[in-house]
C-alpha cells in the first residue's frame, strides 16, 4: 500500500464560497511536494483535508487507504498519528521549554498521562534523543530553553523537531516560512527536504515563493480558485504557466 | 450603511457615552437626593478627622487604654493574632476557590469543546449539550458572585453561628465564582494554535487542551488567582465587622473604645499584608512572563545531562511554590475547630429554625403560597424599590466619578509619560523633569493607597467625618476604585506603543497634546471596557456597604437582620444578588461589544 493520500473530485466550502471544487490528487509514499497558488486559492483547504481537520462536502478523502468520513473517532486519531502538522504560525506553547516542547509530537502516540509524565518527568534517555534531533537541526544546546527566547528561525526548527519526533508517515506544512527572510527560509527547506528524504518520510507543503517551491520539490500543484491548474514535475513547469497561475487578482 | 454601523458601534461613540454617563450621573444625584452641600462634614466630624488624622503619624505601639487585666495578651501579639487569622481565612478561601474555579472555569469555557466535539460524529447534538452545560456552569458561576462575601458571611452566620468554616465559606464561595468566570475568560482567549496541531497529530481532546491552552494560559491564571488573594485578604479583614475577630474587628472595636491610634495599627498591618501579597504576585508574574537567562549557557557538544545541569531555572517560582504549598497547609491544619463551638444539636436547630424563618410570615403562618404576593408586593414596590434604586446609584456615580477623576490622573501617573523621556523618546533637559517624575510617583504610590484599603472600612471612618449620607460610601468606593482604574488606565497608556503618538511628540507636540490628541481618543474604549468592569464590582461592594446606616439595600438587609425578620433579610439579599447578576450580564455583553469579536479558538478547524 504505497498511497498515503487519494483525493478525488472533492468539493469544500464554507458558507456558499466555494474554497475547492473538483480536486483530485494521489501522494505516493516518499513523496515531496509543493503546492501553489494566489492567496484565497484554497492551499490551507487542501492541507486541513489532508488529516481531517476538515472534511470533504462531496467526493472522498483516502489516508493510507481509508476514507476519512468512515472513520471512528479512535480510528480517525490513529490516522492522524501518521501526520505531522507544522503551521504558518507554527503552533508552540511558548512558555515550555523546547525538550517539552519536542515530547509534544508523541503526544498522539503516547496517551495523555504518558505526555503528562513524560513533560513533568523527563528521563535522561528521552531527553537525550530530544537533544539528538535537535543536533540534526542545528540548536541541541536550545534544549532546555524556554521556546519564546529563541529566534524566530530557531522556533521553526522547534516545530519540525517535533513533527520528526512524532515519527510520522507524512509532514504537511503550511507556509512554513513564510515569516522569515530568503536565506534562512532556503536553509530551512533544504533541511526539512534532505531530513523528510532520509526518513522516507512523505511531505507536502503549501509555500507563496514559487522559486523556493521549484528549488526544493520535484513535483508542484497549482491551485487557483479552488481548481487544481496543474499537476506536474518541477522541472516542466514554465514561466508562463507560473504568470498564469498568478494572474487571477490583476485582472 | 451608515446608520446600520452607527446603530452597531454606539458604544465606540465617545460623545454618546460621555453623555450618558453625565446623564447617569445626574439622574443618579436627582434620585439620591444627594445634596453636595452635605458634603460638607459636621463640626464633630471635623475634630474627629484632625483627631484621627493626627493619630495616623503616631500609630498605637501599645494598648491605649491603661486599664487592662494583668491576664490580657501583649498588644503585639493580638495585633499578630488578627493579621494571622486574617492571613489564614483569606489562604484557606482561596484553596477552595481555586478548586472551584479550575473546575467550573474549564466547564465554562469554550476553548474545549472542539477539541471534544469534532472527533464525534454527534456533533450537533454534542455541541447543543455542551452550551446547556456552559450555561449552567456560569450561571452558578455568576450566581455565587453576585452575592457579597459579607452577605454570604451573614447568612452563614445566622444559620449556623459564628465559626471559622462559615468565614470561610463566605469568602470561598463568590471568590469560587470569580475565579471560575474569569478562568474562562483567559482560557477562551488564549491562542490556541498549538492545542490545534497537537490534536491535529492524534492526540486527545483532553491531552490538547491541557497543553495547548492549559499550559500556555497558565502564567495569566496564575497572576490572576494571586490578585484574587489580594483581595481575600482584604475581605477576610472586613468579615471583622460581623464579629469574626480578624482585623476588621479590632478596628471596629478599638473605634468603638476611641482608640484612633489604634486603628491605624491594624490599618498599617492590613496594607502591609495586602502591598507584601501585592510584590509577591508581581515578583511571580515577572518570573513567569520571562525567564531569566541561565547563568552558564549551553554547548552544543554538551550531552542532554550536561544541558538539565545548566538549565536556566527561577528559584523565585520555586520558592513561591513551595511557600504557597506550605501556607495553604498550615491554614489548613493550625484551625483546631473548624465548626462552631456550639454543640451539633443546637447548629441542627438553628439551622432548622433559620430554614424555616426564611419563608416569607403570612406563608408560614397561613401554610399558603398564595400569601406570598402581597407580601412581596409590599416589600418589592416600597422599601425595596427604594433600596435597590439607591444602591445603583451609589454605585453608579462612585465609578464614574472614579473614572473621571482616573482619566485625569494617568497622564501624570503614567511611567511612559510622567518620566524625562516621553514615551521612551529622548526628551531633552528640562527644569521640571526631576518634579514630573516626583508627581508621577507620588500618584502611584497614593493609588497603591487607596486601592488597599479596602472599601468598607474606608467608608466606616468617612461616615464618621461626614456624618450618614450617601456622600461616605460615595468616595470611599470613588477612592477605591479610583486607585485601581489608575493602573489599570496608566498600564493601557504604557503598554501600548501608538506610532501616532509618538510621531506627535517627534514633531514636538507636548504630552497634553499627545494624551488629548492621540493616547486618549486611541485607548477611550479600553477605558471605558476598564470602567465597565469596575463599574460591576462597585454595584456589587454598594450592596453592602448600606449596612453601615445609610438607606440602600445594604441598611434593609441589616435592619432586618436586628429584628431577626430572616424572610426579609433573605428576601433583600436576592434582590442584590439580581441586581449585581444584571450588572453582570450588561457589564459582560458591553465588553464583549467593546473588545469586538471573540478569538474563537479557530485553529482546530483551519491553517
Amino acid at each position: 500500500m504505497n498511497t498515503v493520500l487519494q483525493l478525488a473530485d472533492v468539493e469544500v466550502s464554507f458558507g456558499g464560497i466555494h474554497a475547492l471544487r473538483g480536486v483530485s490528487l494521489t501522494v505516493e509514499k516518499g513523496e515531496q511536494l509543493c503546492v501553489i497558488g494566489p492567496s484565497g486559492s484554497g492551499k490551507s483547504t487542501l492541507l486541513g483535508l489532508m488529516n481531517g481537520r476538515l472534511l470533504a462536502h462531496t467526493g472522498s478523502v483516502h489516508v493510507f487507504g481509508q476514507d476519512v468520513a468512515a472513520l471512528t473517532a479512535r480510528k480517525l486519531r490513529r490516522v492522524r498519528s501518521e501526520l505531522a502538522w507544522v503551521p504558518q504560525n507554527l503552533g508552540l506553547v511558548p512558555n515550555l521549554r523546547v525538550l517539552q516542547n519536542v515530547l509534544c509530537g508523541r503526544a498522539g502516540r503516547v496517551g495523555f498521562f504518558g505526555l503528562l509524565r513524560r513533560m513533568a518527568l523527563t528521563s535522561m534517555n528521552e531527553a537525550e534523543e530530544v537533544r539528538a534531533l535537535l543536533e540534526r537541526l542545528g540548536i541541541p544546546e536550545k534544549l532546555y530553553e524556554r521556546t519564546d527566547t529563541l529566534s524566530g528561525g530557531q522556533q521553526q526548527r522547534v516545530a519540525i523537531a517535533r513533527a520528526l519526533y512524532q515519527e510520522p508517515a507524512a509532514i504537511l506544512a503550511d507556509e512554513p516560512v513564510a515569516s522569515v527572510d530568503p536565506g534562512r527560509a532556503r536553509s530551512l527547506l533544504q533541511l526539512l527536504t534532505t531530513l523528510a528524504k532520509e526518513e522516507g518520510i512523505t511531505l507536502m507543503m503549501s509555500l507563496h515563493h514559487v522559486e523556493l517551491a521549484r528549488e526544493f520539490f520535484p513535483r508542484l500543484v497549482g491551485l487557483q480558485a479552488g481548481k487544481v491548474i496543474f499537476d506536474q514535475p518541477a522541472s516542466e513547469t514554465s514561466e508562463e504557466e507560473l504568470r498564469e497561475l498568478y494572474a487571477v487578482g490583476e485582472e | 450603511m451608515t446608520k446600520l454601523s452607527w446603530s452597531k458601534n454606539w458604544l465606540g461613540s465617545r460623545r454618546l457615552t460621555l453623555l450618558l454617563a453625565v446623564v447617569l450621573f445626574v439622574v443618579g444625584l436627582v434620585a439620591l437626593k444627594a445634596d453636595p452641600r452635605e458634603m460638607q462634614p459636621s463640626e464633630g466630624g471635623l475634630k474627629l478627622a484632625g483627631k484621627f488624622l493626627h493619630a495616623a503619624v503616631q500609630p498605637a505601639l501599645d494598648y491605649q487604654a491603661d486599664d487592662l487585666p494583668a491576664s490580657a495578651p501583649s498588644f503585639w501579639s493580638k495585633v499578630g493574632r488578627s493579621l494571622a487569622l486574617t492571613l489564614r481565612y483569606a489562604i484557606v478561601a482561596m484553596s477552595l476557590a481555586l478548586v472551584g474555579g479550575i473546575v467550573f472555569g474549564v466547564l465554562g469555557s469554550r476553548a474545549w469543546w472542539p477539541a471534544v466535539a469534532q472527533g464525534s460524529r454527534a456533533s450537533g447534538l454534542l455541541f447543543f449539550f455542551l452550551k446547556c452545560l456552559r450555561l449552567v456552569v456560569r450561571g452558578v458561576a455568576t450566581l455565587a458572585r453576585s452575592v457579597h462575601e459579607l452577605l454570604w458571611a451573614l447568612l452563614f452566620l445566622t444559620a449556623v453561628g459564628t465559626s471559622p468554616l462559615a468565614a470561610v465559606l463566605a469568602i470561598a464561595l463568590p471568590y469560587g465564582g470569580t475565579l471560575a468566570k474569569v478562568f474562562s475568560e483567559l482560557l477562551d482567549e488564549e491562542d490556541a494554535s498549538a492545542a490545534g496541531v497537537l490534536w491535529a497529530g492524534g492526540a486527545s481532546s483532553l491531552a490538547a487542551f491541557f497543553t495547548g491552552v492549559g499550559v500556555r494560559a497558565f502564567p495569566d491564571l496564575v497572576s490572576y488567582t494571586l490578585y484574587r488573594l489580594e483581595c481575600a485578604v482584604r475581605s477576610s479583614a472586613i468579615l471583622g465587622f460581623l464579629g469574626i475577630p480578624t482585623i476588621g474587628y479590632h478596628i471596629a472595636t478599638a473605634y468603638e473604645d476611641g482608640h484612633l491610634r489604634e486603628i491605624w495599627t491594624y490599618l498599617y498591618v492590613l496594607l502591609a499584608a495586602v502591598m507584601v501579597v501585592d510584590w509577591w504576585g508581581a515578583l511571580v508574574r515577572k518570573r513567569l512572563s520571562r525567564s531569566k537567562p541561565a547563568r552558564e549557557a549551553g554547548s552544543r557538544h554538551d550531552t542532554a545531562e550536561e544541558l538539565h545541569r545548566k538549565r536556566p531555572k527561577s528559584w523565585a517560582l520555586r520558592l513561591s511554590l513551595v511557600a504557597a504549598m506550605a501556607a495553604v497547609m498550615l491554614g489548613w491544619m493550625t484551625e483546631k475547630q473548624w465548626q462552631s463551638e456550639l454543640p451539633k444539636e443546637r447548629r441542627q436547630a438553628n439551622l432548622e429554625r433559620f430554614m424555616m424563618e426564611i419563608v416569607p410570615y403570612p406563608v408560614r403562618q397561613e401554610n399558603d403560597w398564595g400569601e406570598l404576593w402581597p407580601w412581596l408586593g409590599e416589600r418589592l414596590w416600597t422599601k425595596g424599590a427604594i433600596g435597590l434604586h439607591r444602591t445603583f446609584h451609589i454605585g453608579t456615580i462612585a465609578i464614574l466619578i472614579a473614572g473621571a477623576a482616573a482619566l485625569m490622573v494617568v497622564p501624570f501617573a503614567a511611567r511612559s509619560l510622567a518620566g524625562r523621556d516621553p514615551l521612551g523618546l529622548p526628551g531633552g533637559r528640562e527644569m521640571v523633569s526631576g518634579f514630573r517624575a516626583g508627581v508621577g510617583w507620588l500618584l502611584r504610590i497614593a493609588a497603591l493607597l487607596m486601592r488597599s484599603i479596602p472599601e468598607y472600612i474606608l467608608a466606616f471612618l468617612l461616615l464618621q467625618i461626614f456624618g450618614p449620607t450617601v456622600w461616605p460610601l460615595i468616595f470611599a468606593l470613588a477612592l477605591h476604585n479610583g486607585g485601581i482604574l489608575v493602573r489599570l488606565g496608566a498600564e493601557v497608556v504604557d503598554n501600548r506603543t501608538i506610532r501616532a503618538a509618538e510621531l506627535l511628540i517627534v514633531q514636538g507636540g507636548t504630552r497634553r497634546a499627545t494624551f488629548l490628541g492621540v493616547l486618549l481618543p486611541d485607548s477611550f474604549s479600553r477605558f471605558v471596557l476598564l470602567i465597565f468592569y469596575r463599574w460591576e464590582t462597585c454595584i456589587r461592594e454598594a450592596t453592602v456597604l448600606g449596612m453601615l446606616g445609610v438607606l440602600s439595600l445594604g441598611s434593609l438587609i441589616d435592619e432586618a437582620n436586628t429584628r431577626l425578620y430572616y424572610d426579609d433579610l433573605f428576601l433583600y439579599v436576592l434582590m442584590g444578588a439580581a441586581l449585581v447578576f444584571a450588572g453582570d450580564i450588561v457589564s459582560d455583553l458591553v465588553r464583549r461589544r467593546l473588545r469586538g469579536p471573540m478569538v474563537r479558538s479557530s485553529a482546530f478547524r483551519s491553517g
